[in-house]
């Protein structure tokens, strides 16, 4: 090892750095970022489930309504539906985009964001029932972190169709540019996230606080 | 590596229907499993939540890989990694703080006529 680096160098003629201009791949750059900043955002929900996980005992709901007397099953599982449809119509979308089909593109945004209002309808509609019901998050412990948590994901479903609306537009106006394509990508990884934190809310909140 | 057409890059090309339809059919299937069990109250509440953790654990493990495209290609190796470096986060700030709870519950609360109801064996 010693014998081949002291022939090869001469200190007075050593090139310390490259000089060529390399293309940064800003796609890759910019969705393991994204990644990043998604894992983060997955912290503030281990905390909500942290919170809920130590008030979901049945102390914590203070002789109040359990999620046991409220929770309608398949009310929460047509939910669960129109939000793994929504994820698979973005799917398609990045199937489309691959292909370089704009108007795919167009079309399977518009079913992913449908669906995502469909989602959305139908969690705020719940909210509306509960508290018309005189359930509300200030009755007990329980139920605070009951509603945080699952009105904090159903945030993150607004913003992502709000995020959706705004790539309609792009799409249409500046196709597929470097810019464009990278923001799609983005919102992939957002929504598709939004499919296992759902899965995690619809398992460890609505049904085993059907248990409670 | 230079990519000209964004709609060349790895990311982009990595996108698979196919992936895409059995993830929602997977996930669909064990959400709806999961639902049965608890509406028909099929078990006795410790082994409900075993088999509901495992079909939420299955379930993500799917989205993760089909959806996510989480897998030791050069383009997501990164990816994958950062999220195998989270992975242990979660598992400490929910575990501990529910550790810690449940002991607090147990030495603070063993009057609750509640704590020994059916929600205290879910625990």
């Amino acid at each position: 090892m010693s014998s081949s680096t002291s022939k090869a160098l001469d200190p007075s003629s050593v090139e310390l750095w490259d000089h060529s201009h390399h293309h940064h791949d800003v796609i890759s750059t910019r969705t393991f970022g994204f990644w990043l900043y998604m894992l983060s955002d997955a912290m503030i929900f281990a905390v909500l489930f942290a919170a809920w996980e130590v008030l979901s005992y049945s102390h914590s709901f203070a002789a109040g309504p359990t999620p046991a007397s409220f929770v309608e099953p398949g009310y929460v599982f047509l939910q669960t539906l129109a939000l793994f449809t929504s994820v698979l119509a973005y799917g398609f979308t990045m199937v489309a985009l691959k292909n370089g089909n704009k108007a795919g593109v167009i079309s399977g945004l518009w079913g992913a964001l449908i669906l995502g209002v469909a989602f959305l309808a139908l969690d705020i509609n719940d909210v509306v029932h509960l508290v018309g019901m005189g359930i509300t998050p200030d009755l007990s412990g329980g139920l605070s972190a009951f509603f945080i948590l699952t009105q904090t994901h159903a945030l993150h479903i607004l913003f992502g169709l709000l995020w959706m609306l705004v790539m309609l537009v792009q799409v249409s106006r500046f196709g597929f540019s470097a810019d464009v394509v990278g923001r799609l990508l983005s919102l992939r990884l957002f929504w598709h996230f939004q499919a296992v934190v759902w899965v995690f809310v619809f398992v460890f909140v609505y049904l085993r606080g059907m248990l409670i | 590596m230079s990519h000209d057409n964004p709609l060349q890059h790895p990311e982009v090309q990595v996108a698979s229907g196919r992936g895409y339809l059995l993830t929602f059919l997977i996930s669909t299937l064990l959400m709806g499993v999961s639902l049965l069990l608890v509406a028909n109250h099929a078990m006795a509440p410790f082994g409900l939540m075993l088999v509901l953790s495992l079909c939420a654990g299955l379930a993500v493990i799917v989205q993760i890989y089909f959806l996510m495209h989480m897998d030791l290609s050069e383009a997501h190796i990164w990816n994958t990694v950062a999220l195998v470096l989270t992975i242990p986060l979660f598992i400490l700030a929910i575990g501990l703080t529910a550790w810690m709870f449940s002991t607090l519950y147990e030495r603070t609360m063993v009057m609750l006529p509640t704590m020994h109801g059916m929600a205290g064996m879910v625990h």
